[in-house]
């Protein structure tokens, strides 16, 4: 080896050895985890004790089914709601631009902690501002703590008030690299602005989109803290129970590392093939 | 097409003003070019016709229509931009199609529009590719295809080739003109380069500082420039300019120093009203129109810093006094001309005289 690559493997060998004791043994070693049932001591293989459970565990469905009504519902309204405000802190109307930026990046940068605890106050049944919003226009309290529906959409609420406006400067740098120009041209072509913004602005914005849905996509497959904090531990009775938690509540409450391990890795299989998938849907159509 | 109008055209940002009282008329089927300097307000004034800016003050007419309040779409205008603005997503075909299908134009006759344009750019084997697999030629040609579909009253071009390479430009520069001639449409064609306004244009339009400078046909503005802007502006090699001070005058001459020439005096015939004596002015000739020692008003003795050989033709560029240089233009035989000094004589025919504003006095 020449001096010079040794030098560099020195420099690197602090990084490479945290790399791989943090991040590649725990990986290969949840794997074949996975295939040990860790409630016997000494540990022992067996596929049944944790992949034949998966796919016949209430509870692992339950959790499944939970994550994916806020994937499909949440990410698709998120993403819609973070175009439309990229689009309008695009606008050479809106005076005060800055400020406006910030307040709707502003949510990634609170405590998630501070913040689940100010939605669980502005939610409560009782004294919540939201009820009493709801109250004024005739609409009567809403318990979103104890119905799985209303809490399901509290969940979908706070991630969307918490992602929308980072997926939003995402949108909007996608935004301000289309060249100006483009839409003159367009305007000269007799073409409206909702047609300019449909047959234009969504097609080139595309790429981004695409990344901002699989971001947030693997961050629905991966939502732990909203349901832990906000909706009480996945509450009411397991209503907002998503998969991130599961694994938790299996891993580091019921300490089954092995049943854990076989949850997590299906998590990443199905944020890998749904990402994909969106790939696929979205690609380029020669 | 149509005949176009500006009058007392005036674009203000806050205090600052752009473009002051421009007013032109161009006629049916004419190709007019504004050409000038960075920042000199030829853009804005193009975008005013399009509809791309609002005007603060004067009228814009295309045709019998007053257009200040007209959209940009309603115009009857078609444009080509410098960074050509295709649509990246689309393919050729699309680009070109695109605004006519935007408004629902029948399928046929978009179909044949767009075959039309193909055949008269030659760009058919393109249709099918995106802008980003073409060269900077093809974006242009297709930029200029989808002016053309349209069928506008008036094009205009905003320095559509200032983004190619030296030959592709000359090479654009002769199908615009083609172009121009097969269409027979209104065109105004906005430049900094004087090359491409002198081979283009019907008619010129220099402007500086948001200022028209002179309007007129090519050789109009070489040979009679409004001013020494103008003078300088127009033609390359650029015009000579050589400071002097006025030391006599009478009812039908004006007697010059040359200040920075060895204080070689020369008596120009002068029918204006004479400048005072002791006035700054400045001569002004064209690098071709010094003649051999002898042979005009006066003699200047140069002393050659480089000389360039064309084949057809030299140019000797020689350093004097005060920071100014001097370019002359030699047709004889590359041999002939000396390396290291130069007699040059004036001729009195082609000598332009400007004052101290830069106002031309004969």
């Amino acid at each position: 080896m020449q001096l010079r690559n040794r030098a560099a493997y020195g420099f690197l060998a602090p990084y490479l050895m945290i790399f791989a004791t943090f991040w590649i043994w725990p990986i290969i070693s949840s794997f074949l985890m996975s295939f040990q049932n860790t409630r016997v001591n000494p540990w022992v293989f067996s596929l049944g004790a944790n992949w034949g459970r998966l796919f016949n565990d209430p509870a692992f469905y339950n959790a499944l089914k939970n994550t994916m009504i806020i994937l499909i519902v949440q990410v698709p309204v998120m993403i819609t709601l973070a175009t439309v405000m990229a689009v309008l802190l695009n606008s050479p109307l809106l005076k005060a631009r800055g400020l406006f930026r910030f307040a709707f990046f502003a949510p990634v940068v609170v405590g998630e902690v501070a913040y689940a605890a100010v939605f669980r106050l502005m939610f409560n049944l009782d004294f919540g501002i939201i009820n009493k919003l709801l109250n004024s226009v005739g609409i009567p309290s809403i318990s979103w703590f104890a119905e799985a529906p209303a809490a399901m959409a509290l969940l979908i609420i706070a991630v969307t008030w918490r992602w929308a406006g980072y997926n939003a400067i995402i949108i909007l740098a996608g935004l301000q690299s289309i060249p100006g120009d483009v839409y003159e041209a367009a305007t000269l072509d007799r073409v409206s602005k909702a047609r300019q913004f449909i047959y234009i602005t969504l097609p080139l914005l595309k790429p981004i989109i695409l990344f901002c849905v699989i971001l947030s996509i693997i961050g629905s497959m991966q939502l732990f803290t909203e349901p832990m904090l906000i909706t009480n531990r996945g509450g009411p009775g397991g209503g907002t129970e998503t998969l991130g938690l599961f694994l938790y509540r299996q891993g580091f409450t019921s300490l089954n590392f092995g049943y854990a391990s076989a949850i997590a890795y299906t998590m990443a299989a199905l944020a890998i093939v749904i990402s994909l998938l969106n790939l696929w849907v979205g690609r380029d159509q020669k | 097409m149509a005949e176009l109008s500006l009058k007392n055209v005036v674009k203000r940002f806050g205090s600052y003003e752009i473009i002051r009282n421009a007013s032109l008329d161009v006629a049916d089927g004419e190709f007019v070019v504004f050409v000038g300097p960075s920042g000199c307000g030829k853009s804005t004034l193009l975008r005013m016709i399009a509809g791309l800016e609002h005007i603060t003050d004067g009228e814009i007419h295309i045709g019998d229509t007053l257009v200040n309040d007209v959209e940009p779409a309603d115009r009857g205008i078609a444009m080509v931009f410098q960074s050509y603005a295709l649509y990246p997503h689309m393919t050729v075909e699309q680009n070109l199609a695109f605004g006519l299908r935007m408004t629902g134009n029948p399928k046929a006759d978009t179909d044949r529009r767009v075959q039309r344009v193909a055949d008269i750019l030659q760009i058919k084997e393109l249709m099918q590719r995106r802008p980003k697999q073409l060269s900077g030629g093809q974006r242009q040609r297709v930029a200029i295809g989808r002016a053309i579909v349209r069928e506008p009253r008036v094009f205009l071009f905003d320095e559509p080739l200032s983004n190619l390479d030296a030959e592709l430009r000359v090479q654009m520069r002769v199908e615009i003109s083609r172009l121009h001639k097969e269409l027979g449409t209104t065109m105004i064609y906005v430049t900094h380069d004087q090359t491409e306004a002198m081979t283009l244009a019907d008619k010129i339009v220099v402007l500086r500082g948001g200022n028209i400078e002179q309007i007129g046909a090519p050789l109009d503005l070489y040979d009679n420039p409004a001013n020494q802007f103008v003078a300088g502006f127009v033609g390359s090699p650029k015009m000579n300019f050589m400071s002097a001070e006025v030391t006599a005058t009478d009812s039908d001459n004006v007697t010059l120093t040359l200040l920075n020439q060895g204080n070689v005096r020369l008596s120009l015939p002068l029918k204006n009203p004479p400048p005072a004596i002791g006035d700054a002015v400045t001569l002004g000739v064209r690098p071709e129109h010094f003649a051999k020692a002898g042979e005009g008003v006066a003699d200047l003795t140069i002393a050659v810093d480089v000389a360039e050989h064309l084949g057809n033709t030299s140019y000797i560029y020689a350093n004097v006094a005060g920071g100014e240089q001097l370019i002359i233009e030699r047709e004889e035989s590359r041999n002939e001309i000396k390396t290291d000094t130069l007699t040059v004589a004036i001729k009195s025919s082609h000598a332009l005289l400007f004052d101290k504003t830069g106002n031309r006095l004969r």
